[in-house]
């Protein structure tokens, strides 16, 4: 038998990382288009055309971060790109090949670094419901890059929206995270465990707002363990 | 630390992975040229479904049978609690319902329409706990469940982890590679240095166990690399294949090694996998089986590991069928081959945004 499997869960250690940056954009009922005017500038020029807002909004919390090769990307988001699958669908019987490559699921993080030229070693792109944010933290504490970014978000869908296949709202933001506590903003810790029958869940949204508001979140989680987020 | 591939089994247009070893091995393609959007016609494109299926997407989806008949092969656990974590991968889940339901205006299409909609309904029919992470990157998907499970296993986090992945192709899939000319009218002859490329598209499902310690192949090394150049070219001096393959050289020295490539019929891509892999590991026949079974997406890494671990238990590898004329290496083994004499395995996969994705499996 493993010695994982012999070892009380008292023995599961917490597993921690150091929040070295954080950026968050929520910008309410802001269009494609207005995103992509405000934010032309954080991009190589003309990148911006065929960019979905989704893109250009975890283009813009990842500017701060300035992901490089070494770095890990844990990318999570439910629906993902809302407009372009939609916009895909809408080209059907003739159904549009760039639609189609910018409708895939990591497309926001690659439309970002396509722009850059910036290759990643790892990127992981989550996606899920009630766990989501739970499961991207500890997608992003189990990597051992020396510095992981965590980035996320979602982009208000129109008439998938209608039918509960979009998301109802627009956010994204970022956090990059490191083994050292030089210089750190804030703390995120895991301690795995049992699972708590009457445990939560941390949505993508939840994650979201604790980032934005920079407040402490602590919870048992109904997947094991319990999650930790402080800031100083 | 050992983490093993206790078990794995897949679907493919061929069966399960012992019969579509078998039938790789006799030089079975699959595939059948078939409307581009089903029902509604168009070109004639190489496809390879399960069982009979139409290409339409049905509600309740008509390939949840199959998931069901593989799932009777994942030996039992407690799948899905704190300790044995279950990693659901796919680049399409089930948005081919969403194009069924903007057809039909059958709401019921939706139940499967997003991602976390189609694991839900997965979870509760194979009875799983709540702790079924998601995992989406085109077709590297399958190979990151497996490193994100590996790492949770390597982290004394888990007993036992499964991987379950699937794609089943359908109208949205088939139309989109259509609109990017790779999946045309020409069958794909992976590795084969032709004028013009072809895909072809097939479904698939898998799983893998991986454990710490018990028996089964030892995965040596896994390793990623995403190159960011462009989202349907790779950088054409190779540096992405040779970003991925790097970390994975000194854990492969030594061993007498084959490698089942990505191997999807495309040109470019084609060459550059060839020569890389050439570079790297010299003399190390090379592999693909998407010119029989399609690129079977998001599944590709686990359902071709599957194929790879029935060719081990019966002996012989099966050759890159469908690939006809002269190849990019001579190290390309369009014929079968007995594994005697070799003790380890690479499987690469390819993804959009030139993502790369590789695993290093030994054994006895």
């Amino acid at each position: 038998m493993p010695l994982a499997a012999r070892m009380p869960h008292a023995f599961w250690r917490m597993i921690e990382r150091y929040i070295i940056g954080a950026a968050a954009e929520d910008p309410g009922d802001e269009t494609p288009a207005a995103s992509r005017e405000r934010l032309k500038e954080s991009f190589p020029r003309g990148a911006t055309r065929r960019m979905t807002q989704l893109g250009l909004l975890i283009g813009s919390v990842l500017k701060e971060m300035s992901p490089g090769e070494a770095d890990s990307i844990v990318y999570a988001t439910r629906f993902a790109e809302n407009q372009a699958l939609e916009e895909y669908l809408a080209s059907f019987p003739t159904p549009s090949p760039t639609l189609f490559q910018t409708s895939i699921h990591p497309s926001a993080v690659q439309q970002v670094l396509i722009a850059r030229q910036q290759p990643v070693r790892e990127l992981f792109p989550l996606t899920g419901n009630l766990q989501l944010g739970a499961h991207a933290l500890q997608t992003a504490l189990l990597t051992p890059s020396p510095r992981v970014i965590l980035c996320g978000g979602e982009e208000r869908g129109t008439w998938l929206r209608e039918h509960g296949s979009a998301s109802e709202d627009t956010f994204t933001f970022a956090l990059a995270l490191a083994a050292s506590p030089d210089g750190a903003i804030g703390r995120v810790a895991w301690t795995p465990g049992t699972a708590v029958p009457d445990g939560a869940g941390l949505t993508l949204r939840e994650l979201f707002d604790h980032v934005r508001d920079r407040r402490n979140l602590g919870r048992a989680l109904a997947i094991g363990g319990a999650l930790e987020v402080t800031w100083r | 630390m050992t983490l093993r591939l206790t078990a794995s089994g897949c679907r493919t247009a061929l069966g399960d992975a012992d019969q579509t070893c078998a039938e790789l091995l006799a030089g079975r393609v699959a595939l059948q040229a078939l409307p581009v959007g089903g029902s509604l016609g168009g070109d004639r494109v190489p496809l390879a479904l399960i069982g009979g299926r139409e290409l339409d997407e049905s509600a309740p989806p008509a390939w949840l049978p199959v998931l069901d008949g593989m799932v009777t092969e994942i030996p039992p656990d407690r799948w899905g609690d704190e300790r044995h974590p279950v990693y659901v991968t796919s680049s399409n889940f089930g948005v081919g319902s969403l194009h069924a339901f903007q057809r039909t205006q059958d709401s019921a299409h939706l139940a499967y329409g997003t991602p976390y909609l189609a694991a839900e309904q997965l979870r509760r029919r194979f009875e799983w706990g709540p702790n079924v992470t998601l995992l989406s990157h085109a077709c590297v998907s399958a190979q990151l469940g497996l490193l994100a499970a590996s790492r949770r296993l390597e982290a004394g986090l888990a007993d036992r982890a499964l991987i379950f992945t699937y794609d089943f192709i359908s109208p949205f899939v088939t139309g989109g590679f259509h609109a990017l000319k790779i999946l045309n009218g020409g069958f794909p002859s992976p590795y084969a240095d032709r004028p013009i490329g072809a895909i072809g598209l097939g479904d698939g499902c898998g799983f893998a166990v991986l454990a710490n310690g018990e028996s089964g192949p030892t995965l040596l090394g896994q390793s990623l690399y995403n190159e960011m150049h462009h989202f349907t070219a790779n950088r054409p001096d190779g540096a992405g294949f040779e970003g991925c393959l790097a970390p994975l050289f000194a854990a492969a020295a030594g061993r007498k090694l084959w490698i089942k490539g990505h191997g999807t019929g495309t040109i470019e891509a084609g060459r550059l996998e060839a020569e890389t892999l050439g570079r790297f590991f010299p003399g190390a026949p090379l592999v693909a089986w998407k010119g029989s079974l399609g690129h079977t997406l998001g599944s590709c890494g686990v359902v071709e590991l599957a194929v790879a671990a029935a060719a081990l238990r019966g002996g012989r590898i099966p050759g890159t069928v469908g690939s006809t004329g002269p190849t990019f290496t001579a190290a390309v083994a369009q014929a079968s081959f007995d594994n005697r004499g070799f003790d380890a395995v690479l499987l690469a996969s390819n993804a959009f945004g030139g993502a790369h994705a590789a695993c290093l499996l030994a054994y006895d």
